[in-house]
């Protein structure tokens, strides 16, 4: 009797949590400051995406004028001069997008002409191209012009905040990217035994050559060609893929996870380019922030905190002269130089070099 | 009462919790939902689909593949296409995509060896399609050598659909 009336009231608990969670994604505004900043991100990404198409175009090929495969057949088919417009107006909605007119108009038209282009041929597939796609559809859906837009300096609106449950969904698709990958990498013994990386190692060490020159080749590729340093790199990547998808939903382990993601990202595009896929990811990131602006009090002789603030987690007093005080949300209160540190690993620009694993 | 600075705030104020219609807050909701399990759908279809689009499995092959492209006339006479040009066409101009560029020559198979055999496979049917000046070519057939993740070799033979032989 006990055990049941012990288990019905845990049941009720998770039911109250879950619908509080519920009512706090899909009812309650909070900043949307990390779609704003995705969403600058985003913008010279478009663009960056669709230079291939135009530069194309601008030679009068497009792709009615090789092979293509179309995903269905009632898909429409723009003649040859409206595709060019289109891809156009892609151009000219990134620009808004990224200075913020008419922020969500402009961000929707992009997702537009992106999934438009996408969706004609199969052979417009990439990974990175399907991630793009999904970032710009729930920076569309959500009131993203609300913060470091022109859009809020022509009519400032009351605060930065919104409605973010499209957040949450980008933030589902963000990780999903990277467990689908890192699972999918776990389960075949080619890729996560060294079989698939070691391989591609010794095709393109030739490359490799040509980047660096033979002289620091020689070494570099005696360690990356061997078939041991394989056996360590390919599962350090599975798991570096699987801790960003589920530590970015943990506080205690999200700054690490960003970290990592970073220079994750970063070790990508050395190694293989892949077009927008490491701009956008470590841009999606800013997602992950809590979305709540100005709650922890700072004060600082230093201007350069406002200017790096760009995710609005301070309210900051400049005091020239005065030690640096910063008061968390929970009330601590750090001084000098452990407020200077605590600062640095809240900004996008020095987080990546402060001691950020001090203050989870 | 309400002054212009008031109408203002209340028109940029987010709808949210009881201010929205019932339906919004469903809808966005049901929309959610929707989008999760379709997005779970596509990441498990990933196993199935050789393009695993949407499934997010990238570099997840070291394969490479190499054809040998001949073109079938009417008497069944069997023509290489070396360096894939012949009647004036060329290969590389006609399909004119980075993954199936000379593919007589080795080449690393973009998003795995099955997603190229398939998209070899409709490259086919488009030229098919689309050389209408070719008056001999009854269908093209593609012998594809290829290595999977180093493993082989294996050989899967692909061909275009008939096309009508005689003058354009």
């Amino acid at each position: 009797m006990t055990a049941t009336v012990s288990s019905a009231s845990a049941t009720a608990h998770w039911r109250d949590r879950f619908h509080r969670w519920l009512s706090e994604v899909f009812d309650e505004p909070a900043s949307v400051r990390g779609a704003a900043v995705l969403r600058i991100v985003l913008g010279p990404c478009v663009i960056w995406h669709l230079r291939p198409f135009l530069a194309d175009a601008l030679d009068g090929i497009t792709y009615h004028d090789r092979f293509q495969q179309p995903w269905w057949a009632w898909y429409p088919n723009a003649p040859e001069g409206l595709y060019v417009a289109l891809l156009w107006i892609g151009v000219a909605a990134a620009v808004l997008m990224t200075v913020g007119w008419w922020s969500r108009i402009a961000t929707g038209a992009a997702f537009a002409v992106v999934a438009y282009n996408l969706f004609l041929s199969q052979t417009h597939f990439h990974h990175n191209r399907a991630f793009l796609v999904i970032l710009l559809a729930g920076v569309a859906l959500c009131d993203n012009g609300r913060a470091m837009s022109l859009d809020a300096l022509r009519r400032p609106p009351p605060d930065d905040r919104a409605l973010v449950w499209p957040i949450w969904l980008l933030r589902f698709e963000a990780a999903a990217v990277y467990f689908a990958s890192g699972f999918s990498k776990l389960i075949d013994p080619d890729w996560v035994g060294g079989r698939v990386l070691h391989d591609r190692s010794v095709r393109y060490q030739n490359e490799v050559r040509d980047a660096i020159g033979d002289t620091l080749a020689g070494p570099v590729l005696e360690v990356v060609t061997a078939r041991a340093f394989h056996w360590v790199l390919s599962p350090a990547a599975v798991a570096t893929e699987l801790f960003i998808a589920f530590g970015l939903w943990f506080r205690r382990t999200r700054l690490v996870a960003v970290w990592v993601a970073v220079a994750f990202h970063v070790g990508i595009e050395v190694t293989s380019h892949v077009q927008v896929f490491s701009v956008i990811g470590i841009g999606a990131l800013a997602l992950w922030a809590v979305p709540s602006t100005r709650d922890r009090t700072l004060v600082t002789p230093s201007r350069w905190v406002g200017w790096l603030d760009w995710m609005a987690r301070f309210d900051i007093t400049v005091a020239p002269g005065a030690s640096w005080c910063m008061v968390d949300r929970d009330g601590t209160v750090l001084e000098g130089r452990e407020a200077r540190q605590f600062v640095r690993t809240r900004l996008p620009a020095t987080f990546l070099f402060s001691r950020f694993w001090r203050y989870r | 009462m309400a002054t212009t600075a008031d109408a203002v705030a209340e028109s940029t104020a987010p709808q949210a919790g009881p201010n929205r219609p019932l339906w919004r807050r469903r809808g966005a909701r049901w929309f959610a939902a929707a989008v999760v399990v379709a997005q779970l759908a596509l990441v498990a279809n990933g196993y199935r689909d050789p393009h695993n689009y949407f499934a997010f499995q990238p570099f997840n092959e070291s394969s490479t593949y190499a054809v040998e492209l001949v073109r079938v006339l009417d008497d069944g006479q069997r023509v290489p296409v070396p360096n894939g040009r012949w009647e004036g066409y060329d290969w590389n101009e006609l399909i004119d995509w980075g993954p199936l560029r000379s593919p007589w020559h080795q080449r690393h198979a973009f998003s795995g060896i099955d997603a190229v055999v398939d998209f070899l496979d409709h490259a086919l049917d488009w030229m098919a399609d689309n050389t209408p000046g070719d008056t001999e070519t009854r269908y093209w057939e593609a012998t594809v050598t290829y290595y999977r993740n180093a493993r082989g070799p294996h050989v899967t033979v692909i061909r275009s659909h008939d096309r009508e032989v005689g003058d354009p």
